[in-house]
């Protein structure tokens, strides 16, 4: 993945914010996409259980395998004898069929969204934040603070992105994650959040650290060291505003990319734990099955396709919308 | 431990080798069409590595089709199907052996042009036999429990020095004495299965699956090339000469077994014309459909098999019965035969129905969730931590998330650990591994009820490493009863102490959730033909041949 970001300072402000709506405002495609995205999160979330109630009251993980539906006056099995489930159908239960072990799929894909968004979002957000603390301290300390997170950070650059996620997903897979008193279960979900937000941690911090160091040059900054602010007070209230913008844009770009990373993980058996509905999970547990029920890896990639584009389209938007250089075409 | 595949008339077999009557089941050959061709390659797949390719160690049914192909006993079940597949015939052996002693010695005449593979190239020894034997002791081999019974074998097991006293090897004389320590009688059957090959004296003691100058055979083809994770080539073996109908010469010219086609793929090959034949079954869910599309290439067979998750009695929760008890009611055996794509029967008995009267049917475990609840709280086991293992070749990963929700649903707090299935089976076979609950199943060594109950449930057996007995059930009590039993004739009435046990087993100590007979289908190039089915081999490499 690159993140391409033009190094030009954004100042910030409430005249900048507002034009960026409305630029916002009048690209179509972005609307559309964050109308998905608020769907996606409302179906996800909130509408889930009330989903459930009408399909039957079976949750995500209920196992239903000598279960029965009626349809049409027919007493349909939701696992044939020979180990076939349910199709898709226009019924409220078992609307998009059942997977081998007689669990709802709309089910699952509705609950496997919010742990794949939530999976998405937190470690996106701890990829930023990890990456802004160290692309603030280098960019602005500079130095050999600066070499030291400098050549850190190409080390991770250095391994693939997904090699070396397999590689640390399956090193903690195995005994789990102890950090001093702290110990975070193998089956735990931060293991996936954690290893996918530390790979992405230099693909962020290195375009912030760039702009942290252009900025430091500026006359506002020189203004705020002039008047004996100290250099957190600048990285803070100086700095920080003046990436927000840029951030926003790679967060949102980010979200999308861990989504595929973790529905890779899981396909791969080292993302989120297997008994946990992800949209990778039911990819990878309905994978076996995909001559016979196509359904049961079709809707779940539909899902995660549908999330990632409209989040990268609302991306790229957010990109535009926030670039300087805009204005003039705007006007 | 023998998974996998294995089939066959099982039901036959047992009735002759456990005396019983019973009703007869398919076995037997596939698409046999004209008379034999030789020569061509059989493209074959396998989904991973075979465990080993050392017969002191192999306990897979994969392993035990190749070296039943390379290498060879003193004596074999016959390479037939069906009943006849039961039935014990001279192999390295110039004819049965004299049994004297009340049944306690037994003397083998070694045939003197039997030879081994390049580079040893020289007759075999009634002291490689020997050799062989009292490796299996130094490599902690999984079948040491078939050959104890040997006078000084569990000295040997200990010492590992000097020898086993009970076994005289006469290289002068061509001759091999085994003394036993008590009348068994199963010792045949022990001799005929893959532990007891003939290995040239001076094999290491450790794994020689990827040691080629020591991967050394006697039968018709050798195992020229072998790349873990890539390919496994057999070719002919250049020192082979017949030396009996019951010892084929093969008619394939070589076999190429290309490693790592999983089972979805394998069927897409098959039926493209790029694969002749698959180690593993057909995947449940396509069966229904290839039996449509490719009726004259799939065929299906009944197995001596019990396919059931073993709790281990040494770890919590399971070191209490009423949480093993809790497991056997609150499984749907139906509902995972299902999961098997309905390729098997439900069962609560720890012995499969092939074994003629020692199988009595019981239901001491009816569908009971809330009972099973019940019987969690009674055990104060509530939100106990469970980890179900199982390995990842579909669909055992279906039955343990099954198994996983259906603890969660009793009380216990489930999580699954799947491993790659050709270090599942060491990993489980080993008290390192310890799983606390697991995927496990079963399919003959040889035909009689013993190879279940002395086997997977003799306390006397536990080992640290090849350990059968994944539940590490030992009851003193049912330990002699099965040692009474081995002592006894085949037939009835030893029969009916194996289903008395089979019942008490599951009654009082539960360290099984037995819940299928499994069958084997197989979905093969319609060129290939000449497929047999043994009770205890499984599929016969060397009757295979390909047509134009």
């Amino acid at each position: 993945m690159t993140v391409e970001i033009e190094a030009v300072a954004v100042p910030g402000g409430r005249g900048g914010l507002a034009l960026a709506w409305r630029r916002l405002r009048r690209n179509p495609a972005a609307l559309v996409s964050a109308a998905m995205l608020i769907a996606i999160l409302l179906a996800c979330f909130p509408l889930a259980p009330v989903f459930v109630h009408l399909a039957c009251n079976h949750g995500p993980n209920d196992q239903n395998i000598q279960g029965f539906i009626h349809q049409g006056g027919h007493r349909i099995p939701v696992v044939r004898a020979d180990g076939t489930p349910i199709g898709p159908g226009l019924r409220t239960c078992y609307m998009l069929g059942a997977d081998a072990n007689g669990r709802d799929l709309a089910v699952r894909i509705l609950y496997g969204g919010r742990i794949s968004l939530f999976v998405g979002i937190t470690s996106a957000l701890l990829c930023v934040a990890i990456a802004l603390v160290l692309g603030l301290v280098a960019g602005y300390t500079g130095g050999i603070v600066d070499s030291v997170v400098g050549r850190l950070l190409d080390l991770i650059w250095a391994f693939p992105v997904y090699l070396l996620a397999v590689a640390l997903a399956t090193t903690l897979a195995v005994g789990g994650l102890s950090v001093g008193p702290l110990h975070v279960s193998s089956s735990s979900l931060a293991i996936p959040i954690v290893v996918i937000a530390v790979v992405f941690v230099p693909y962020v911090a290195r375009p912030i650290r760039g702009q942290v160091l252009s900025l430091r040059r500026m006359e506002f900054v020189e203004a705020a060291v002039a008047t004996g602010a100290g250099p957190m007070r600048i990285m803070l209230f100086e700095l920080l505003p003046n990436i927000a913008s840029i951030t926003l844009v790679m967060l949102t770009l980010i979200v999308a990319n861990n989504i595929l990373v973790e529905a890779a993980l899981s396909f791969l058996g080292v993302g989120v734990p297997v008994l946990t509905p992800s949209w990778g999970n039911i990819i990878e547990q309905g994978y076996s099955s995909i001559v016979t029920a196509p359904a049961l890896t079709v809707a779940p990639g539909i899902a995660i396709m549908v999330t990632v584009v409209a989040l990268n389209v609302l991306g790229d938007a957010l990109r535009d919308a926030l670039d300087p250089h805009a204005r003039i075409r705007i006007r | 431990m023998r998974r996998a595949a294995l089939v066959v008339s099982v039901v036959a077999a047992a009735a002759l080798a456990a005396g019983c009557g019973g009703s007869g089941s398919g076995s037997g050959s596939g698409s046999a069409s004209g008379a034999p061709v030789s020569g061509g390659t059989l493209r074959a797949g396998i989904p991973d590595n075979p465990d080993y390719l050392d017969p002191g160690l192999s306990y897979t049914n994969e392993g035990w089709e190749i070296l039943e192909a390379t290498n060879n006993g003193l004596v074999t079940f016959k390479k037939a199907a069906g009943g006849a597949g039961a039935q014990i015939v001279p192999d390295i052996a110039a004819a049965m052996p004299a049994v004297t002693d009340g049944g306690r010695t037994y003397t083998f005449h070694v045939r003197p042009n039997v030879m081994f593979s390049p580079p040893v190239s020289r007759a075999v020894k009634p002291s490689d036999f020997k050799f062989s034997i009292e490796r299996l002791f130094r490599v902690d081999s999984g079948g040491l429990a078939f050959f104890t019974g040997i006078q000084g074998a569990n000295a040997y097991a200990k010492t590992r020095k000097g020898g086993i006293s009970g076994i005289v090897a006469n290289d002068a004389k061509g001759t091999i004495t085994f003394h036993l320590s008590q009348p068994d009688g199963t010792f045949l059957d022990y001799m005929a299965t893959p532990f007891a090959f003939v290995l040239p004296t001076g094999t290491p003691s450790k794994d020689i699956s990827t040691l080629p100058q020591w991967r050394i055979a006697t039968g018709p083809y050798e195992i020229s090339k072998y790349v873990p994770k890539q390919q496994l080539v057999m070719t002919r073996n250049p020192n082979f000469h017949q030396w009996t109908p019951d010892s084929p010469a093969g008619h394939l010219n070589s076999i190429s077994v290309q490693i790592g086609i999983t089972p979805e793929q394998s069927v897409n090959e098959i039926a493209d014309g790029q694969l002749d034949w698959y180690f593993e079954s057909v995947p449940p869910d396509r069966l229904t459909e290839l039996k449509a599309r490719y009726p004259s290439q799939v065929h299906l067979f009944t197995r001596n098999n019990t396919t059931y998750f073993s709790m281990n009695e040494r770890l919590a929760p399971f070191n209490k019965l009423a949480v093993r008890q809790a497991v056997n009611y609150a499984i749907s055996r139906p509902a995972l035969v299902k999961i098997f794509g309905g390729q098997g029967t439900p069962t609560e008995n720890i012995l499969p129905p092939g074994f003629g009267s020692a199988f009595q049917p019981h239901h001491l475990y009816p569908h009971d969730v809330q009972k099973a609840r019940e019987l969690i709280q009674q055990a104060g086991a509530e939100g106990a931590s469970v980890t179900v293992w199982g390995h990842n070749t579909d669909p055992t990963p279906k039955a343990v998330q099954y198994m996983a929700g259906v603890l969660n649903s009793i009380g216990l707090h489930a999580t699954v650990k799947t491993e790659d299935e050709s270090v599942y089976w060491p990993t489980i076979a080993s008290q390192k591994g310890d799983p606390q609950i697991a995927f496990n199943d079963w399919n003959e060594d040889y035909p009689e009820s013993q190879d279940w109950l002395d086997v997977l449930l003799n306390g006397e057996h536990i080992v640290n490493v090849g350990n059968n007995d994944a539940s590490n059930t030992n009851v003193p009590a049912y330990n002699r009863m099965i040692d009474a039993a081995k002592r006894m004739p085949l037939g009835p009435a030893r029969n009916a102490i194996w289903a008395k046990l089979d019942e008490l087993y599951m009654k009082n100590d539960a360290g099984w959730a037995p819940f299928m007979n499994r069958q084997w289908p197989k979905f093969v190039s319609p060129h290939l033909h000449g497929l047999v089915f043994n009770g205890t081999y499984f599929e016969l490499l060397p009757s295979m041949w390909l047509s134009p």
